[in-house]
């Protein structure tokens, strides 16, 4: 069933790039292939696989249950939170936060997962930005 | 002896303190990544790459980094294995069968140490076999033109979709998923954008180690989350820590076997550690399981996949370094990490940069040399590093995960991306589609793709220059072979059963 329903989804993007493919213009081009044929030949490739898996699907994909999804959609949703707040928040403070509650999904105590979170919120700030050089955003909270 | 003096060349640059650190660090934590269930190769060199690349360490000290940890890995991953049964990584999965029941009778030293010596000896025939190989390649790689370089494309594609086991037709499909991906973006052809559905974002195209990171950290984590077992138990690793003459001796042959034949394997585009190891595993299984001891803690079965694992990771450098097309999908990120540095992997290389390819081949050997000593005596430490558990490493992955995305362009539309990719990543994986490819098709995508067009602008687009010079020719039967013979195989194997009933499973 899975997939079937990944077969429907992506052909459906195969005829996106189809589309995008034939509505591209090129100003001028001195070759007799053009940016378009690549991305369409790949269009209808992956369509002949989607096809294969529509007919034959395999059947022993196997999902988390119902527990399992509901931390899986906790830790997408903490890991989108940490990417939008990355900058905002500034890499301590949004790596504290972040590591408190993953450390607490994968079955750590609170206590734990907030020395845990600190510790790797200021040392890794320290680390990377001032010993290493690779820039971290401080935070609006801290100017 | 040209050669010697190329490598006398190499070890120059491999011994200067900056990359010999490196490469100790490298060891060190591309041990503990190996060891560590669920992250192998590819996931320690994606997540440290940005981090090398951040840091702007000169090209060819982040080869030697990146190459260090994937020697430690193949190193790591056996020691999971051996203590937990749970393998490493997917190149030590072999290693189980008989290094498990090793320790559970007690030998746990015995397997480890013996295990450490196949991976060296592994790891050193893989190493002679590039500097002695790699330079021939080279040589005679120079001669491709652009259609000889797009079959050559379609026959590492063809690899992948022929040796990675039950699932051809997803291995191909998420090549071509991986060479769709690389297609957004500016054309650098024509200057028109692709796919970027007006989105200032991805005028540049989906970034490298935005892909690497989300398919290779960040699925992980996700894929981690369902295994949250508390604190495995380690076997004790108690008795005698050395293997002794016997044994050795008994192992020998099985060791210069299995690397020869991991080498080779290696070589192949497309097939990995994995299928080195098993094919070594069942080699020696038929040539010397006379009392049936393999399975049950035979000490050539730990030997075997070792050594085939550790040659294959070597050989699959010579495809990357020569051809500029990877050999693993561990390799195919380290090509990726080059392009960063708008080098281009070539047989160019060799005339062009010579400091980098032979400052990594001669860091292999010193990477080689510090992990078997590492491995011995340090046993005991990563052991106690192997009970770390999920609740603080995963974290620091993502933590680690995110500087690295965030140090190439500081934003935070990549973060975003990358997040978005693990998590289509995930899906992917959860539907058993391998993820090696997809990368080894993104990195692909733009020599397929230039070279196709290079090649019918000069016959200004007819087709049949694909299939003139006998290079192209012997390649396109080699991709046809490879792709039909599993197939065939398969369905006689099938036939077979059906006419005579397997006394197994009746």
């Amino acid at each position: 069933m899975s997939d079937r329903i990944f077969a429907v989804v992506w052909l459906a993007v195969c005829a996106l790039i189809a589309v995008q493919m034939q509505q591209l213009e090129i100003p001028f081009s001195y070759e007799p292939v053009g940016p378009k044929a690549f991305p369409s030949l790949l269009a209808g490739l992956m369509a002949l696989c989607c096809i294969y898996l529509l007919v034959k699907p395999d059947t022993d994909i196997q999902w988390p249950d119902a527990s399992g999804i509901r931390k899986g959609l906790v830790l997408i949703a903490v890991l989108f939170g940490y990417a939008i707040l990355f900058e905002q928040l500034g890499f301590p403070l949004a790596t504290a936060l972040m590591v408190v509650v993953v450390s607490r999904l994968f079955g750590g105590s609170w206590l734990n997962g907030l020395i845990t979170g600190v510790l790797t919120g200021v040392l890794g700030y320290l680390f990377f930005d001032r010993l290493l050089q690779v820039t971290l955003p401080i935070g609006q909270l801290w100017r | 002896m040209e050669i010697m003096g190329f490598l006398g060349q190499g070890f120059l640059v491999a011994l200067k303190p900056l990359n010999l650190l490196l490469a100790l660090f490298g060891c060190f934590t591309g041990t503990v990544l190996g060891m560590l269930p669920g992250l192998g190769p590819i996931n320690g060199v994606a997540i440290l790459l940005p981090i090398a690349f951040a840091l702007q360490l000169p090209p060819e000290s982040a080869l030697i980094l990146l190459a260090a940890v994937y020697m430690g890995c193949e190193y790591g991953g056996r020691i999971s294995s051996i203590l937990l049964n749970v393998p490493g990584d997917a190149g030590a999965i072999m290693t189980t069968l008989d290094g498990n029941p090793m320790a559970k009778k007690g030998f746990a030293g015995v397997a480890l140490s013996i295990s450490a010596i196949a991976s060296f000896s592994g790891s050193l025939i893989a190493t002679i076999g590039i500097t002695l190989f790699a330079p021939l390649l080279a040589n005679w790689a120079l001669s491709f033109g652009p259609a000889e370089y797009f079959v050559l494309v379609v026959f590492a594609i063809s690899t992948l979709g022929g040796m990675l086991g039950g699932k051809p037709v997803k291995a191909l499909l998420g090549c071509f998923i991986g060479l769709a991906l690389a297609t957004v973006g500016i054309d650098s052809g024509t200057g028109v954008y692709r796919l970027t559905f007006d989105n200032v974002h991805l005028s540049d195209g989906i970034q490298f180690i935005v892909l690497v990171i989300g398919l290779f950290a960040i699925s992980e984590i996700l894929i981690m989350l369902e295994h949250t077992h508390a604190g495995q138990v380690a076997l004790k690793t108690s008795g005698r820590m050395l293997f002794n003459a016997k044994e050795f001796g008994q192992t020998f042959f099985t060791m210069l076997r299995s690397a020869i034949m991991g080498f080779g394997i290696g070589v192949l585009p497309g097939a990995g550690a994995t299928v080195a190891s098993a094919i070594a595993y069942t080699t020696e299984k038929r040539l010397n399981d006379k009392d049936g001891t393999f399975g049950k803690g035979d000490i050539r079965g730990v030997a075997a996949p070792e050594a085939a694992n550790n040659a294959s990771a070597g050989g699959s450098f010579i495809p990357m370094l020569t051809l500029g097309v990877p050999g693993s999908g561990t390799t195919a990120v380290m090509l990726g990490a080059l392009t960063l540095y708008n080098i281009t992997p070539g047989p160019l290389l060799f005339q062009q940069k010579p400091e980098i390819v032979w400052g990594l081949i001669a860091s292999l050997f010193i990477a080689n040399i510090i992990l078997v000593i590492m491995n011995i005596p340090l046993i005991g430490l990563f052991t106690r590093i192997m009970a770390i558990p999920y609740s603080i490493m995963v974290p620091l992955i993502a933590a680690v995960s995110f500087v690295g995305v965030y140090g190439i362009h500081s934003g935070t539309f990549d973060l975003v991306l990358m997040v978005v990719l693990g998590v289509i990543g995930y899906i992917l994986r959860k539907m058993d589609f391998p993820t090696a490819p997809i990368i080894l098709g993104f990195v692909l995508a733009e020599l397929m793709e230039q070279n196709l067009r290079r090649a019918l602008a000069i016959t200004n687009g007819d087709i049949s220059i694909l299939f003139e010079s006998p290079i192209s020719i012997t390649l396109w039967i080699l991709s046809a072979l490879v792709l039909i013979l599993p197939v065939a195989l398969r369905f006689r194997a099938r036939r077979q059963a059906k006419a005579s009933p397997d006394p197994l499973n009746p």
